[in-house]
């Protein structure tokens, strides 16, 4: 009981509120804009939520050491927070207009792809409870408080169900961004630049 | 983390599916909206208007919509049934730039104000000639007035006009007559007070000389009403008129 409890406390009650916060913000939003007459703002909204979300991807590069500068972790925060900005303001974007097929397609890719992201964020808070155990075990082989942590970190993101997980996170992700891609194209492609 | 290879076969036919129907059907895939009815054969040829990278051009339009036929001729070369302006203009504007008033897609169309006319678009000469597009009112201040319609109206807006008579004379009653009694040649930026038999040169000379006053050429300087007794002398303030005998100078 006390197991469950924890569990929907800990982990799937802020997974719920995360997903519930971001739809409630996109309607505000949405709204927001309609009422102060600045829906203009949400036809542009799309460029700075695409930048959060790329800029937001640098934590793969630190994580696959492409990049070295850094804490892991904080990359990944970035790339919680970047995803979740970049994706309200790419929702507030869409807004309810139906026209073309090809954004919504990367929207709802998009939507998969962030309530992806969140639940690997549930499955890492779960995951680093298992290995919290571990912690006396690593500290008593001398290593200090900070060698500790960032062994254990590598432990969660390495635990089997990451690995799971990350085999649905990709490619979604893969099809957002093709399909993304094709929308700014054709947004180029067809502007009245001049 | 790899892929499996099945996995990114199926994930690259998916993508390449939506590629093709993108160029397939452009109009369903990556099309804002609807066009309207007229362009509607148009809904699969998107560079009919699209210059790509470019935009939509005043060029791509006039293919199709030929300047000195617009409002006259529709683009099968037939008159216009039912025209929407009450004077063809599009022969007049400055230059050809069909998107400062016109945009189609229906998405697109809600950030645009549609129908905007702007004075400025047109040729100098024509913005000059008002009753070239606007019908005179039928009313018996306009009945009496051809054209000038700048001295009292702006191009921003039609109605109501800018102009209050009684800030310059009240025109109430031996004053209130047609406006060519006091306003000769149509031309509106002067007036005449010797118009009618009232007041003739010698007559307003002989009255002023009486009272000091050798300058009185521009009479609404003082006079802004017919009421003798009002008068407003710059410098002196308000003076009421002389009374002699009770009675006023001019009976």
């Amino acid at each position: 009981m006390t197991g469950t409890a924890s569990l929907w406390r800990n982990h799937i009650l802020p997974f719920t509120l995360l997903v519930t916060l971001l739809g409630v913000a996109t309607v505000m939003g949405d709204y927001l804009l309609h009422r102060l007459d600045l829906v203009w703002v949400g036809r542009y909204l799309g460029i700075p939520g695409t930048l959060l979300i790329l800029a937001s991807l640098l934590y793969s590069l630190r994580k696959r050491k492409v990049i070295a500068a850094g804490n892991v972790k904080s990359w990944l925060s970035t790339h919680e927070i970047g995803t979740w900005l970049g994706s309200l303001m790419v929702l507030i974007h869409a807004g309810i207009h139906f026209n073309a097929i090809l954004p919504w397609l990367a929207t709802i890719a998009m939507g998969i792809n962030v309530i992806s992201g969140m639940v690997g964020k549930m499955l890492l808070g779960r995951s680093r409870e298992h290995i919290q155990a571990q912690r006396e075990h690593y500290q008593l082989r001398g290593l200090s408080k900070a060698e500790v942590e960032q062994a254990i970190f590598w432990e969660s993101v390495t635990f089997d169900a990451m690995a799971k997980w990350r085999k649905v996170h990709i490619p979604i992700f893969i099809a957002f961004a093709v399909l993304a891609l094709g929308h700014i194209i054709s947004i180029l492609l067809f502007w009245g630049w001049r | 983390m790899a892929m499996s290879k099945i996995l990114k076969i199926v994930l690259a036919a998916n993508l390449a599916a939506l590629a093709v129907l993108a160029f397939v059907y452009p109009h369903l895939m990556v099309g804002p909206g609807k066009l309207i009815a007229g362009h509607a054969a148009l809904e699969t040829d998107c560079f009919a208007c699209h210059s790509p990278f470019v935009g939509a051009t005043a060029e791509r339009c006039t293919t199709c919509h030929k300047p000195e036929e617009i409002g006259w001729l529709t683009t099968l070369g037939q008159p216009v049934q039912k025209p929407l302006t009450g004077t063809p203009f599009h022969q007049k504007l400055l230059k050809q730039d069909c998107l400062a008033c016109h945009s189609d897609h229906a998405g697109v169309k809600r950030f645009r104000v549609e129908g905007r006319f702007n004075h400025a678009l047109l040729q100098v000469d024509a913005r000059k000639e008002c009753q070239s597009c606007h019908k005179l009112p039928a009313d018996s201040l306009h009945r009496q007035i051809t054209g000038n319609c700048s001295q009292c109206h702006t191009q921003q807006k039609w109605v109501p006009a800018t102009f209050d008579h009684d800030k310059y004379f009240v025109l109430d009653r031996d004053h209130n007559v047609k406006c060519a009694t006091c306003h000769v040649r149509n031309d509106y930026s002067r007036y005449t007070c010797y118009g009618c038999h009232e007041h003739t040169p010698e007559k307003i000379r002989r009255e002023h000389i009486e009272e000091g006053i050798r300058d009185f050429k521009n009479c609404v300087e003082c006079h802004r009403s017919a009421d003798e007794h009002d008068i407003r002398m710059p410098g002196r303030g308000r003076e009421r008129g002389a009374e002699r005998n009770g009675k006023n100078e001019d009976d």
